[in-house]
């Protein structure tokens, strides 16, 4: 296996404006993404998971550290990385279709090849029909699957996602889950994942790095042997629950530890 | 606004009745109460107008009765006149819109675009903004004279301010997260700006160029009754100083007439372009 991505002691600064010293929101942060590989990432909200995603984008620049990308230092975006944003972002002025068709254009595909292979990502995720609506006539949850539709359509070999399924039903979710495993495995394309939803981590992803806050760090990684997934209901399987609840002792602790430095420093500041 | 809520409530009443002759006389209702709505206070001035000529509570000579005034409109542009004067007037406009809009649009997209430019313009174009146009005429007569060349310039001020002001505006107001798309496809900047900055900012520059046209039309007759041998602005001063005021009324309603088609029709043109901008600017 060689490694796709490789984040080495990174670190990430916001300048604060609430505080005199800078925010940390990463500190060194070691984690290698395999070719092909399915990561999924899942920390506490404020972790620093969407500031680990931009720059793995090449959107912003670590503040230490190095990332690279098949072993070059990552300059800045490029067409071999599909992002799918937490807030969407999709063109208002542009339907459905014409935000799907967005991407494949700038990659430079004959225009009646775009507007079918749009059509069909549309369909697939579940929108037929919806192609000519613009966004402010589609729910959130549509809103986040023509997102979905965009990056996949696009087909780069690497797939950033933001929480791509966080607002959408669970009947949804699931059938997206299983669409994302299929394309992911006849594609071979190496993903990141992000998500709040523990479930969706174990049943999705190869490994997980589950994060912890304060500053935003990688706390473990944790492998999901691929045998048990081979079964009918994976989530009944007892090694889907032991799995589930490992992360969650570790997110669980990383929220009390959070809590107790808080009361800490409030004694600290009522003290002084 | 006011429309948007009478033909959304449209359906329902419809809905109710069911059959359709019913549903094409609701319908009918509705528009017909649209319209007596807006025209109630038209009428309520025309009524008043009327009754003030008719009782002769203005002399004649200076208030001249609304069926008068008709008449003289009628004459007027019958014998071709106002078409003339129109004509020229509504070029002068063009011509305006046209220098003034290209200017307010550069400006626009420098101040929008390039940080150094906005450094440099930004400032001084707040303080000019604050000028209204009359202000810059004495000042523009001394150069100009009072020439074609005073108009169109002067005009084109009132222009370029509205226009200027919601390019930048509009450009940097684009959100964050659109502009990141765009890198994440590795667009060119000549891509960026014609995929996501201008798209993105085309309400704001069309609200921009609408307010500018309004304003163009209020500064035109406001230059032509000051200095002009041509135009509805100079009929009207050579109307009053001949004492015509039938002919002064009938220009007063021109000129409102006018604008109000423009603003229509200006209206129009942005509800097609801009139909996905739920915001309606
Ligand atoms: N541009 C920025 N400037 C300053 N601080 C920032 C900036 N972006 C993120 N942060 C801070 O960095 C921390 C991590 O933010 P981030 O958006 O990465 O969290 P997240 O893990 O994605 O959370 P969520 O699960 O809620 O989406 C937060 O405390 C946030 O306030
Ligand atoms: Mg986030």
């Amino acid at each position: 296996m060689t490694v796709k991505l490789s984040l080495q002691n990174v670190r990430k600064t916001f300048r604060s404006r609430h505080a005199d010293e800078a925010f940390v929101a990463l500190d060194d942060v070691t984690l290698d993404v395999e070719d092909g590989e399915f990561m999924v990432v899942v920390g506490p909200s404020g972790c620093g998971k969407t500031t680990l995603l931009d720059l793995l984008a090449g959107l912003t620049r670590p503040t230490g550290g190095q990332i690279l990308l098949d072993g070059k230092p990552v300059a800045g975006p490029s067409l071999d990385r599909g992002v799918v944003f937490q807030q969407y972002a999709l063109f208002p002025w542009l339907t459905a279709q014409g935000n799907v068709e967005f991407g494949l254009e700038a990659k430079g595909a004959p225009s009646a090849e775009r507007r079918e292979t749009a059509r069909r990502f549309l369909g697939l995720v579940g929108l037929a029909g919806f192609e000519s609506h613009h966004p402010h006539e589609l729910s959130g949850g549509m809103k986040q699957r023509v997102a979905i539709a965009r990056s996949l359509a696009y087909d780069p070999e690497v797939l950033l996602m933001d929480e791509p399924f966080a607002a959408l039903d669970a009947q949804t979710r699931e059938t997206l889950q299983c669409e994302l495993l299929r394309i992911w495995r006849v594609s071979g394309k190496t993903i990141v994942f992000i998500t709040h939803g523990i479930d969706e981590a174990v049943f999705l992803g190869q490994r997980v790095a589950v994060m912890s806050s304060r500053p935003g760090r990688v706390e473990r990684v944790i492998d999901i042997p691929p045998e048990f997934k081979a079964g009918e209901d994976i989530r009944a399987h007892p090694e889907f629950g032991r799995l589930r609840h490992e992360i969650w002792r570790l997110l669980h602790e990383d929220g009390e530890r959070a809590r107790e430095d808080e009361r800490d420093a409030r004694r600290l500041a009522v003290a002084a | 606004m006011n429309t948007q809520t009478l033909s959304t409530s449209l359906p329902l009443v419809a809905a109710d009745t069911g059959r359709t002759p019913n549903k094409a006389l609701a319908r009918a209702g509705e528009i017909a109460a649209r319209f007596s709505l807006g025209l109630l206070a038209p009428l309520a001035i025309l009524a008043l107008w009327q009754l003030a000529s008719a009782y002769e509570w203005i002399p004649v000579q200076i208030l001249p009765s609304p069926r008068q005034t008709w008449e003289t409109f009628l004459d007027l542009a019958a014998r071709g006149e106002l078409g003339e004067h129109l004509s020229i007037s509504l070029a002068r406009v063009s011509w305006s819109v046209l220098a003034g809009g290209s200017i307010g649009l550069a400006l626009g997209f420098a101040i929008g675009l390039s940080a150094r430019a906005k450094a440099y313009l930004h400032p001084s174009f707040e303080v000019f903004a604050q000028f209204p146009v009359i202000g810059w005429i004495p000042l523009l007569m001394l150069f100009l004279g009072i020439d074609e060349a005073l108009k169109i310039v002067a005009i084109s001020f009132a222009v370029v301010v509205p226009v200027t002001v919601n390019t930048y505006k509009g450009i940097l107001a684009i959100a964050r997260d659109l502009l990141e798309v765009g890198r994440v496809y590795a667009f060119t900047s000549r891509q960026t700006l014609l995929r996501v900055v201008i798209p993105s900012a085309l309400p704001s520059i069309f609200s921009g160029i609408r307010q500018g046209i309004m304003q163009a039309w209020l500064a035109l007759i406001f230059v032509e009754l000051l200095a002009s041998s041509e135009g509805l602005g100079y009929l009207m001063t050579w109307a009053r100083q001949v004492m015509q005021l039938d002919i002064v009324f009938a220009l007063i309603l021109v000129v409102g007439l006018v604008g109000f088609v423009l603003d229509w029709v200006l209206q129009k043109t942005e509800n097609h372009f801009l139909a996905w901008n739920p915001k309606g600017l």
